[in-house]
Order: structure tokens, then sequence, then C-alpha cells
């Protein structure tokens, strides 16, 4: 396992035609940490992933995947072997068995685990014998699911994991991101449940048409972030607050909504010395904090 | 495994065209045989060499079948993002997928040939092994050139039908524009035997053409390594 970056780009960009989907991105993910990208649909996450895995070229820039150059064919082909990926729509071959494609995936991973395998398989309820084109959604998933978890990768990225999983099978999925990650994997996924990112991520990335806005742990986030609600004995000076840290300011009468990323204690300092009559201080959850961004982008 | 995975993709079209193409060659002459009246052996060849025209005709629709597939149908229907994944480059994929429809293509060729002459051999109407070897030597070293051109095809289109579409015209139009403009260069009249056939003894007769096969040969090399540069640079 390498101590440095397990993914980095550089002024990362994918073009198609007039359309940026990815807009010089610097990226850098941790070792042994799970890390959440969110964004909303066309954000430029899946295209993100792929270039990572050499699906798509980049227009310009470059990047590295476990320490290999993802714009060299021959060095992205070597870093596949230790990355688990789950693709967003869960490809599958339709014509092939689940113990067929199991067979299949497996001979392709030094890393691969029969152990583990059959035992995600007895835990999914998974038909062996079943062609994978006959499986629900929610099968389907989990067979992608126990593709990626029955190896010991040192990167895994996920893209959209959760999406058609019952609610027993995202409680098990979120625990086994907690239970890999300790075990010193690192972890890349994409969601927009932002209530599970919360429960389990480390750092999160949010990207908005192409451009990555957020890179922070969650733990600074949350001791970061603020609303401050604001209500003064006039029409609010709005200048006045427009200073570092401050994202985003709204006003509505004499009230005043300001969305802080940082520097809150100054906001309210400032409130203070205007006069303000009310000063109301609330620390900001991950779903304000990816809206707000969204929003003000 | 990848060749297992080309297999299991491609099987059912496979046999379907395996038994479709043997059982008709064994219809045609089992049938045939009964029309035979006395002189019959100019006739049986006759036949024989009707059975290659219709062979052919069968034989080139299967294989254009079996060269479609491969990561750009993939992309269509959603499954290429599994296959690049794989540690595996492009141009292995795309050779594995190649080689299994090429092994195919040999087999579609050899046994409807093959079934002909046990057939032909129990009614007591023996012919002989050289020209059946000559039949299948030319529809394999010039058809092959039919499966190239699918895969190179499939490479270029995206689409689950639009591919086999497009190859299914270009196969029609190269067929029409060689014989009526440039007959000396037509694969069709190769691949039947049609520039080879003694029209006295129907026949195969003369030496192997020998230049046609490796100038056929050589167009698909060029069409399957012009499909490997394609998929080594396409976006999926």
């Amino acid at each position: 396992m390498t101590n440095t970056s397990v993914i980095r780009t550089h002024d990362l960009t994918k073009s198609y035609g007039s359309l940026t989907a990815v807009r010089g991105l610097n990226l850098s993910v941790a070792p042994k940490r799970i890390t959440a990208f969110l964004g909303q649909n066309g954000a430029g996450k899946s295209t993100t992933i792929k270039m990572l895995l050499g699906m798509t070229r980049p227009t310009s820039g470059d990047g590295t995947v476990l320490g290999k150059r993802i714009t060299d064919p021959a060095e992205n082909r070597e870093s596949r072997r230790k990355v688990a990926y789950v693709a967003e729509d869960k490809p599958l071959y339709g014509y092939m068995t689940v113990e067929q494609t199991i067979l299949f995936a497996s001979s392709f991973y030094s890393d691969w685990r029969p152990d583990e395998a059959i035992r995600l398989l007895s835990e999914y309820r998974l038909p062996p014998q079943r062609k994978v084109k006959s499986l629900s959604k929610g099968m389907r998933t989990k067979l992608a699911l126990l593709l990626a978890f029955a190896r010991r990768p040192e990167l895994l990225i996920l893209d959209e994991p959760s999406e058609g999983l019952d609610p027993v099978a995202i409680e098990h999925l979120l625990q086994t991101l907690v239970t890999r990650a300790a075990e010193g994997v690192a972890i890349f996924f994409s969601s927009h449940q932002i209530s599970e990112v919360e429960r389990v991520a480390d750092h999160v990335c949010i990207l908005e048409k192409g451009c990555l806005l957020v890179d922070a742990s969650l733990d600074h986030l949350r001791q970061f972030y603020r609303r401050i609600e604001l209500v003064f004995p006039f029409p609010p000076p709005e200048g006045e607050f427009r200073f570092t840290g401050v994202e985003r300011i709204q006003t509505k009468g004499h009230q005043m909504s300001v969305f802080a990323s940082s520097n809150a204690e100054d906001v309210v300092e400032r409130a203070h010395n205007l006069n303000a009559v009310s000063v109301e201080v609330a620390p900001v959850g991950l779903r304000d904090i990816f809206l707000e961004t969204v929003k003000e982008n | 495994m990848l060749w297992y995975k080309a297999w299991l993709e491609t099987r059912s079209r496979f046999l379907t065209c395996l038994a479709t193409l043997t059982i008709f060659c064994a219809v045609f002459v089992r049938h045939a045989q009964g029309l035979i009246g006395p002189g019959w052996t100019a006739d049986y060849n006759r036949l024989l060499f009707v059975t290659q025209q219709f062979l052919v005709i069968m034989w080139i629709l299967a294989v254009v079948l079996l060269g479609m597939g491969g990561i750009v149908r993939e992309k269509a229907i959603g499954t290429s993002s599994l296959s690049l994944s794989l540690p595996v480059s492009r141009a292995r994929l795309l050779a594995v997928r190649v080689g299994t429809g090429v092994l195919e293509a040999i087999a579609l060729g050899v046994a409807p040939w093959t079934i002909i002459f046990l057939i032909s051999f129990l009614a007591g109407v023996p012919i002989l092994i050289s020209q059946v070897v000559f039949y299948v030597a030319l529809l394999l070293g010039g058809g092959l050139t039919y499966f190239a051109m699918a895969v190179l095809v499939s490479s270029l289109l995206e689409g689950e039908y639009t591919a086999p579409a497009v190859a299914f015209a270009v196969v029609l139009l190269t067929a029409i524009i060689f014989d009526a403009w440039l007959r000396p260069f037509n694969l069709w009249r190769m691949v039947t035997g049609d520039s080879y056939v003694d029209r006295h003894t129907y026949l195969l007769a003369g030496h192997f053409p020998w230049r046609g096969m490796l100038a056929s040969m050589s167009g698909a090399a060029v069409m399957l390594l012009a499909s490997i540069r394609v998929i080594q640079r396409r976006d999926f």
C-alpha cells in the first residue's frame, strides 16, 4: 500500500465538442480513507471515474491511480489489477449465470478471495445458476458489489453503489465500506444519498459543472461550516459581510442569512458591531453544504 | 476466461447458424440426389456447385452476425465498463473476439461440407475430397474478408442493430458494384468457385488461387488492424 495519494489528478479536463464535462480537476484521494464524490447529475463524476480507469481519454491534464499514469494504457492496465470498480449502471453480462460471472471475474485478479465470494453469495442470496439477465435490479447490484468485495484491492471505486438496494442491503453496504477502510482499503465513491455519505465518509469532494468546489474532510466541514441567522433593526447591510469564508448571503426584509465555510466568528462580531438585534449560529449538515455549494454556482 | 466469455456471448448465434447451414446442405444434397438421372456425374457436380452458391450466401450472413459484438456493442447495451475495467488491453479484448469468430467461421465452413461428403459417400456417389477441400478453402480464404469487414463495422458503429444492418448493406453493395464494374476482382466469384469451375464437368479446375487468397487475407488483416486502432482510440 502506498502512503501517497491513491488518486491524484492534475488539471484533468474532458471536453465533448463544446461541452466541458470536467474542467481542470485537481483531485487527491488519500489511502485507507473513505472519500465521497458528490455532485448533481451531469456534474462530471462518472466522466472523472472513467478517465481514472482508462475508459475515456482526458482532453488535457493527467493523473495517477496507485502511482500509475492514467494516460498510459499499459500503466493504467497495471493499476486496474489493484482496483475494484462498481460502475453506475452495474454492468454485467446478461448471457452469463451468476456462477459464470463470478468464475469469469475471479480469473483476472490475484487478490480474489474465494471464501469471501462464497460467503457473500450466501449472504446476498444470489442464485448461482440463474442467468444475470433474469435478475432483479437489486440482485444485479448485489452481484456487482460481490465482484468488488470478494477481492482485496488497494482501491475501491464505487459509482452510486447503493442504487437499487433495499434498506437492509444499504446498511450492509455501508458497514462493509467502513470495515474495508479499516482494513486499509482506500474507498472512492460517488453517491446522491447524502445521508449515507455523512455516515461513512472521511473526506468529501463536491463537483459541480466539472469543477471541484469542495475538497475537505467531513470533520473540517462540520467544524467550520455555519449558518448565521441575523436580524437587524434596519435593512441589513449585505456589503459589510462580504469577506473570506462567506459563501452566500440571503436577505429578506430586516433578516439576513449568512452561509459561511469559515470565519463564522467574524460574521457574528461584525453583526454585533452593526447592532444586530438577533444573532443565531447553527451548524450545517452535509446536505445543506452540498445544496448551498451547488446553488452558489 | 476471455475465450470463455466470447464463447458464451456467441454460442447461441453460432450453434443456430451451424445447425441451419448443416441441415440445409444435408437436405439439399439428399433431396437433389433423387432428381439425378443417367449421366449423373456432371449433374451431381453441378448440384455441389449450386450448393456452394447457397452455402456462401448463408455462410456470409452467418459470419457477419458472428462479427458483430465487442465493446462498442457492449457500450450500446451498457456492459462495456465491465469489460474495460478488467486488467486487459483493448487489443486483447478484440483479438480474443476475432479469434473466437474465426474458429467459429471455420467450423461453419467445414461442417456443411463434411456432411455433404458423408451423405454423398453413404448414397454411393462419392465426391473427390480434393473438390471438397477446394470449396472449403475458397470459402474460408476469401470469405473471412467479410468477417473482418463485419468486425470493422462493429468497431465503428454503435447501436445493437445499426452495425449488422450496415454490414449486410456493405456486403450487398460490394457484390453489386464489383459484379458490374470490377468483375476480375469480384471476391464473391472467387469464394463461390464461379471463376474456377469447368462448365462441362462442373469440377473446380486449375491451380488454387493463391494470389487472390493472399490479397483477400491481406485485406482482412488490414481491416482487423484498423479495428484494433479504432477501439484503442475510442472513448467509452
